[in-house]
């Protein structure tokens, strides 16, 4: 196999390279490269014309709920609405039409039309998990930026892939998660303003995994079409758990399955990891090494990152986000990075569209939180300890965890 | 009753069954679950099959026990159960399957309702068994279960594909030009450059995004790999005004960073 080979063969120097050059690359033109004509001002009087044009793919639920945060913004027009339940995709557009006195929202069923227009700015996603990377870098490569729901991917070759195609294309690419910033302030505080001295480690709690799922067929409801929903996934037969939005991971929503969804561990995951790396500052970074621990029966996890700092996965008898730190030893101040903008995360997304500065959520700072996910995924999966190589995106010498790397793309999808 | 271990490796909790109660699997409870298998189907409880996937962890260190599950998953295959059960064969084999999976996973790639779940164990076995049966399906096969042939290639990638590859970029089937390009630029190595190069001018409408992407791709990797001349090239490629404006920004910039790269 050759290096590019996501398997086992994989050479180890070769990321490190290709991450370097990207970084050289991002670097050589830091500066705005380009400014939609819409992106030009967000005050209460910003013309229609200078506003950022935009769309929406995967409209239920979340997604639901991103439409109204970016349709309620002056600086914002938006012109289209993608689901692939016609109900979903009808009452979103009836939404957008209301909101702005006209009929002008486009509604689709296939994201790729969507992506076709070349008047949209910038898109936010919001279908289940297992569609996001296909969709964020379909985005990056027709020129628009994007914001996508939490968890932002579904695999450890997901994670490299939606990175690269966001700076390939110096596009702003957003994660969606809100909570990171805005539900462990006191914990960020805490850790970043010195009170706890040198921070050792924190835990994070979050339950359960997502488990195959063999439901048997039900007849396909009118207007869904379920083969554009499993996507890349594997076919499966129609049932109405399979493919619920409901939040409860308890076989009962696509949360719950491992074909679409980590369950908690991404889910949740992607909230409270991303709020931990953030809280102890380790967003920049991959952990080297996560450890399976038993302890009579009670299986846990330690992700170590390369400046030994800790982060545990339902330690026992720890609670969620408990912090372990040196209070004795007091440690200067930093500040505590933020959104820009107004509007919360959504605000942040389409301020960093406007100035083309990275956003809170960051697409790689994202993916880093995924990773730890992932990894843990794939440790409780194997029942052991695995070694991460960060630069070569490996598990160096583990042929069996290299395995699960990524998975298969059902046809015609392909990255 | 308990009855004999299936290894000496009690790891215990699978994180994706039940990770709380899992113990090392019981071989009486393997052979069930393997007589289940013949008769699974959708709708059946997906716990029926949790003794085999612990088997499958108990025996990461032992071959021979390895070799007897993959026998068996091959066995169940081979007697024409459920297209869940071969599902589930097909997911098994993704994480242990070795050389010998590959004829019965090849035998899939040509039946539209299980070719996926073939690429599913071929994509991810090691074995350069498995990467020559998807070049094998690649002239056998058309549509869309082409492009997924040609996507696992990509994934795996496969640098002997790339004569085969280079070849369908002209194909008439403009998903299948798409594909093959797109896998080239995962490639990325300077044959698979040289063929995208001489190929973006002239692609078609339809073709054209999908070969600007993969240019970009390949080139990324040309630099990362120290091929200069050859990542310029692509780069180069994408300069027309027949380009979108994002993509010559795109190229622009690898220009750039391919002028910043000391020879």
């Amino acid at each position: 196999m050759s290096r590019r080979n996501s398997t086992p063969s994989k050479s180890l120097g070769l990321m490190t390279n290709r991450r370097a050059f990207l970084k050289t690359a991002a670097g050589a033109m830091a500066a705005p490269y380009v400014i939609p004509s819409s992106a030009l001002g967000a005050d209460d009087s910003t013309a229609p014309s200078e506003r950022i044009v935009m769309g929406g793919i995967g409209i239920g639920n979340m997604g639901r709920g991103d439409l109204g945060a970016f349709l309620g913004r002056k600086d914002v027009q938006y012109v289209a609405v993608c689901d692939v339940k016609k109900g979903v995709r009808e009452g979103a557009k009836g939404r957008a039409d209301q909101h702005y006195s006209n009929s002008d929202c486009k509604a689709y069923n296939d994201f790729r039309d969507l992506l076709a227009r070349d008047d949209i700015d910038a898109v936010h996603i919001a279908t289940p998990d297992h569609w996001h990377v296909q969709i964020i870098i379909a985005a990056c490569a027709s020129g628009k930026d994007a914001f996508c729901q939490k968890p932002e991917t579904r695999t450890l070759r997901e994670n490299r892939l939606v990175v690269e195609a966001g700076r390939r294309y110096s596009r702003v690419v957003s994660g969606g998660s809100q909570r990171v910033l805005q539900d462990y302030r006191g914990v960020v505080n805490k850790c970043w303003g010195g009170e706890i001295g040198k921070v050792k480690s924190i835990n994070v709690n979050v339950n359960p995994l997502s488990v195959p799922c063999n439901l048997a067929g039900q007849p396909i409801p009118d207007g869904f079409d379920w083969d554009m929903w499993l996507g890349p996934a594997p076919w499966a037969p129609y049932h109405p758990y399979r493919c619920s939005g409901s939040f409860n991971i308890n076989g009962t929503s696509w949360r719950s399955f491992s074909d679409y969804s980590g369950g908690g561990m991404t889910d949740w995951g992607a909230h409270h990891f991303g709020g931990a790396t953030f809280a102890i500052d380790v967003r920049e970074l991959e952990p080297e090494e996560v450890i399976y621990n038993d302890e009579g029966g009670r299986k846990f996890l330690t992700f170590r990152y390369p400046n030994g700092k800790l982060l545990y996965h339902n330690r026992p008898n720890t609670g969620n986000m408990q912090v372990e730190g040196t209070p004795d030893e007091k440690v200067p101040a930093k500040t505590v990075p933020s959104y820009k903008g107004q509007g919360g995360i959504c605000g942040d997304f389409i301020e960093c569209v406007k100035t083309r500065e990275k956003p809170f959520r960051d697409i790689a700072f994202a993916a880093h939180t995924m990773t730890v996910c992932h990894l843990g995924l794939i440790a409780y999966e194997v029942q052991r300890s695995l070694k991460w190589d960060t630069a070569g995106q490996e598990f160096p010498g583990d042929e069996e965890a290299n395995r699960f790397l990524d998975r298969a793309r059902r046809e015609p999808w392909v990255l | 009753m308990r009855h004999q271990k299936l290894t000496g490796l009690a790891l215990a909790g699978s994180a994706v069954l039940a990770s709380s109660t899992a113990v090392a699997a019981d071989k009486a409870e393997v052979d069930k679950a393997f007589e289940t298998l013949k008769t699974y189907d959708w709708g059946a409880d997906r716990k029926l099959m949790a003794p085999i996937d612990q088997a499958v962890v108990d025996t990461q260190d032992d071959a021979a026990g390895r070799k007897d599950l993959e026998t068996r998953l091959l066995a169940v295959l081979a007697g024409g159960p459920s297209r869940s059960a071969k599902d589930y064969i097909c997911r098994t084999l993704k994480t242990m399957g070795t050389a010998a999976s590959v004829p019965a996973m090849a035998a899939m790639l040509a039946d539209k309702d299980v070719s996926h779940m073939g690429r599913y164990a071929l994509e991810r076995i090691p074995a350069p068994q498995a990467a020559a049966a998807l070049r094998d399906a690649v002239a056998k096969l058309s549509g869309a279960l082409k492009v997924g042939v040609i996507g696992s290639l990509g994934v795996r990638g496969d640098t002997a594909s790339v004569g085969a590859l280079s070849g369908l970029l002209g194909d008439g089937d403009k998903s299948v030009a798409s594909a093959a390009a797109h896998a080239l630029g995962v490639i990325g190595d300077p044959q698979a450059g040289k063929a995208l190069a001489g190929f973006a001018k002239k692609a078609p409408e339809g073709v054209k995004p999908a070969v600007a992407d993969a240019c970009l791709i390949c080139a990324e990797q040309l630099l990362a790999d120290g091929k200069k001349a050859e990542a310029i090239a692509l780069y180069k490629a994408l300069g027309g005004e027949d380009q979108p404006k994002h993509v010559r920004v795109a190229a622009t910039r690898g220009l750039l960073a391919a002028a910043g790269k000391k020879d």
